[in-house]
């Protein structure tokens, strides 16, 4: 190469500086589609800009956004998780029915168990759910659509068999048995600290915990890697296969954490809560900024993409928009965001 | 003279922060092979893609065969006769050879393809290469040599006026690459105009008829091929002489660092052993497909060894769980021949140097993120990497500027022994110059070096000795003394 001169120095970094200006205006993309739509919103509907409605829509959308953070990890690594609403459903499942109902395991009575040990139980299944779908695509190489495609029936299977179809907790004539969740988890799902809802603070220690990982240690670092060239971050040592492992364990947990809380939002469990929003939250990751082919992406933007949906589905509530309408208006969205995040990559790239 | 096939005057092209073309005139006569030669970034690449019609000027003007060209398309090129053997290859994998070279174009019977037809013709314009490969064959099968030809193929069945070879023959072997040769030979004659790009110099005079020398995506000049010699070229290229491009230093032998004992990879590798000594450069000849890809990566604990033993300053280093990460804890370090395998694209330069230092790591380690930028500068400014722009993304930076960032994250995980694949490879001549001077200074610095090349002149200027491979065994040594262009092919062949 030719020794550049001071002045060309200075030109490449001004350069630098102007296309990471252009860069940051980019990728703010969803922020700034964010802002409008709450603009829009405002504007057209009076209650909308109410605090009460936007305590309102964090708390519907803290379900999907836990799930979200976890799905961020699978997508930046070029996966996908169709399984987490299951999971979700799953462990809240069986945290339900530990917590209330006298359980014979191998013939050791069990329950109603100490709930923080349900809980506690519950998570290390949701884990061990992500786990099995990470082992099964990294030892397998079964592309992971299909293996949590095949997770998801399978997971709401086992829930349906936990709970044999019915809402948990059950009153059941005769049994009586059965008691109420505890009243914690009714708190955590509907209770507030200093005015802001549990929900909301829970949604954004864990994406605050995502986030961390994500750019903070070498399991973040990892998931780019694998994410942009699983090739290359073979050829630099990293463990391909227990990176992915890891990635669908953590999605797994995030699954498990939303379901627990949704259980204590709805105050019951069932098999099919939950279902549809494996869809959501893949949606709100790529609403986000990640990129669906994996190696770029990260959690705020994802919970961006969130609030975009959440904001969209209660402005149009608030608007008298018929819920059929409503599903075509979140549809087209979706599309017209990734459109344009895929016109703008391109851009970048030249 | 003939009136010019193309003629392109005064283009411009701009991107976003660089002017890659800057009022680039061009003209390609019919019946010449017109050379077009340029470090990477000089602008050829884009040249090319505005040809066969992939990027639009900015301005200038664009006629063929005399008449003005606006909004060229890819189809409108090929509708004009224009045809671009792509660097990268654009072949479907998982189709058949015969598939490939009619794509979208498959011969037709009344009802259905006429597949023996198919076949027949694909079969007859791969002889035409000189290659006999069967027609039904997938895609995916070949080696990497064969695919460059069905590319080639398939683009001469189109039977274009104006034919684009972007780097043809990189990977071929001399006798295919004088088969193409006869190739374009015929195509010139027949008075077809010919726009080559190599980065091997010494094909340019045994095929072109004129040069175009690209710089900073000015052309600065179009000679004759009696004019330009090496040299000149070369100065024409870079902007001065290159006063010595192999810049080996006489290193004294130090103890041995890497000993291999009968390494033995299923179909691949047979059997081979030597011992690589502290500030050696020891190179590896052989011709394509000889082996040398996979000695490269079984040593690198990517392709698993059915037999033999590696050991690293005497202790045994290989055994059944052999992999990158225990490869790179005994101190080895990978150059792979597609830096492709090496770089994470849309990770910044940091992140790319300092993959290694997280392969042993437990995934909750804490990223040294003051280390890591420490280090990329202290690289950027050392290795001259170009621009000097941390932040940027890999995919960004030339063949030549992403090999240094592949040897900063060696250099910079204190790897004492590296396996070069093709070091040089793609890159242009004033980046090879500067990688052979650092893996000079290395070897200096008692690094040893496996530097595996199927350009003669290279090991010739760089190494203390060379093994010969064939048929993925080692079949011969040369020592500095023997070694020679001439001794090599006759070695290796």
């Amino acid at each position: 190469m030719i020794k550049d001169s001071a002045q060309d120095l200075a030109k490449a970094a001004w350069d630098e500086r102007a296309s990471r200006l252009r860069t940051v205006l980019f990728r703010s993309g969803p922020l700034i589609a964010l802002l409008l739509l709450i603009a829009v919103l405002a504007m057209l509907s009076p209650h909308f800009l109410n605090a009460d409605n936007l305590l309102t829509v964090a708390r519907q959308t803290a379900f999907v956004a836990i799930l979200a953070v976890g799905q961020t990890f699978v997508i930046i690594r070029g996966g996908i998780d169709l399984s987490v609403a299951a999971t979700a459903a799953l462990s809240a499942c069986i945290v339900a029915v530990l917590m209330t109902e006298p359980v014979l395991f191998l013939g050791i009575p069990l329950g109603p168990m100490n709930p923080v040990l349900a809980i506690i139980l519950g998570l290390m299944v949701g884990a061990l759910a992500g786990t099995f779908n990470g082992f099964i695509i990294a030892r397998f190489g079964i592309p992971d659509f299909i293996a949590t495609l095949g997770a998801m029936t399978l997971f709401r299977g086992l829930a349906l068999l936990v709970t044999g179809g019915l809402p948990v907790p059950t009153f059941r004539i005769g049994v009586g048995a059965g008691g109420g969740l505890p009243e914690f988890l009714l708190w955590a799902g509907s209770g507030h600290i200093l005015g802001i809802p549990f929900l909301l603070i829970a949604v954004l220690v864990v994406a605050i915990t995502g986030g961390l990982i994500l750019r903070f240690t070498a399991f973040g670092r990892s998931i780019y890697a694998v994410g942009g060239n699983r090739e290359a971050a073979r050829a630099s040592g990293i463990n391909v296969g227990r990176t992915i492992i890891l990635i669908y364990a953590f999605s797994g947990l995030m699954a498990a954490i939303g379901g627990i809380l949704l259980m204590g939002r709805l105050s019951s469990a069932n098999a099919l809560m939950g279902e549809g929003e494996e869809l959501r939250s893949i949606a709100s990751t790529v609403i986000g900024g990640t990129n669906l082919f994996g190696g770029e992406g990260g959690v705020f933007g994802t919970m961006i993409g969130a609030a975009i949906l959440g904001v969209l589905g209660n402005g149009l509530n608030l608007l008298g928009v018929s819920p059929f309408w409503q599903r075509v208006a979140q549809g087209a969205v979706i599309i017209l965001v990734v459109v344009l995040d895929q016109w703008r990559r391109n851009r970048l790239r030249r | 003279m003939a009136a010019p096939l193309l003629e392109l005057t005064a283009i411009n092209k701009q991107f976003p922060g660089v002017r890659a073309l800057a009022d680039v005139d061009f003209t390609l006569l019919p019946g010449e092979v017109h050379a077009l030669l340029g470090e990477n970034g000089a602008g050829k690449s884009t040249l090319v893609k505005i040809i066969s019609g992939i990027y639009q000027p900015d301005s200038g003007t664009f006629r063929v065969r005399g008449a003005a060209i606006s909004e060229l398309s890819p189809v409108k090129a090929q509708q004009l006769g224009i045809a671009l053997v792509h660097q990268e290859l654009s072949l479907v994998p998982a189709l058949s050879v015969a598939e490939n070279i009619f794509l979208g174009n498959l011969p037709r019977t009344a009802a259905s393809i006429d597949w023996p037809r198919a076949n027949r013709e694909a079969k007859q314009a791969m002889a035409e290469l000189g290659v006999k490969i069967d027609p039904t064959r997938e895609l995916r099968s070949l080696s990497v040599a064969e695919q460059q030809l069905v590319e080639i193929a398939k683009t001469l069945q189109r039977q274009p006026d104006i034919l684009l070879l972007d780097e043809p023959t990189s990977a071929l072997s001399d006798a295919e690459r004088s088969r193409l040769f006869e190739v374009i030979r015929a195509l010139r004659d027949r008075g077809v105009g010919i726009i080559y790009i190599s980065h091997h110099l010494s094909e340019i005079a045994m095929i072109a008829d004129r040069v175009t020398v690209l710089r900073d995506g000015r052309n600065v000049g179009t000679i004759p091929i009696a004019e330009a010699s090496q040299e000149t070229i070369v100065r024409m290229m870079v902007g001065r002489a290159l006063s010595d491009q192999f810049p080996k230093p006489a290193v004294t032998r130090g103890a041995p660092a890497l000993v291999v004992e009968g390494l033995t990879v299923d179909g691949r590798l047979r059997d081979i052993s030597f011992t690589l000594h502290q500030g050696e450069i020891l190179g590896v000849f052989g011709l394509m497909g000889a082996g040398q890809e996979h000695l490269a990566r079984a040593l690198f604990g990517l392709e698993r060894a059915v037999a033999g033993r590696i050991f690293v300053n005497g202790e045994a280093a290989s055994s059944n769980t052999y992999s990158p990460s225990r490869a790179i804890r005994a101190g080895l370090g990978l150059i792979a021949r597609d830096r492709r395998q090496s770089l994470v694209p849309m990770l910044t330069v940091g992140p790319n140097i300092s993959l290694p230092w997280l392969a042993h790591r437990q995934p909750w380690h804490k990223l040294e993120l003051e280390r890591e930028k420490a280090t990329t500068l202290q690289f950027i400014k050392e290795l001259d990497i170009d621009p000097p722009l941390p932040h940027r993304e890999a995919v960004y930076f030339s063949g030549g500027n992403q090999q240094k960032i592949v040897l900063a994250r060696w250099m910079s995980t204190g790897s004492r022994i590296l396996i070069c694949d093709e070091p040089t490879r793609g890159i242009d001549v004033g980046a090879k110059a500067e990688v052979f001077a650092l893996l000079g200074r290395l070897a200096e610095r008692g690094t040893a070096i496996l530097m595996i090349s199927s350009e003669p002149k290279e090991l010739v200027g760089m190494a203390d000795r060379t093994l010969i491979m064939r048929n993925g065994t080692i079949t011969g040594e040369l020592s500095r003394q023997e070694l020679s262009h001439e001794a090599l092919l006759r070695a290796a062949s």
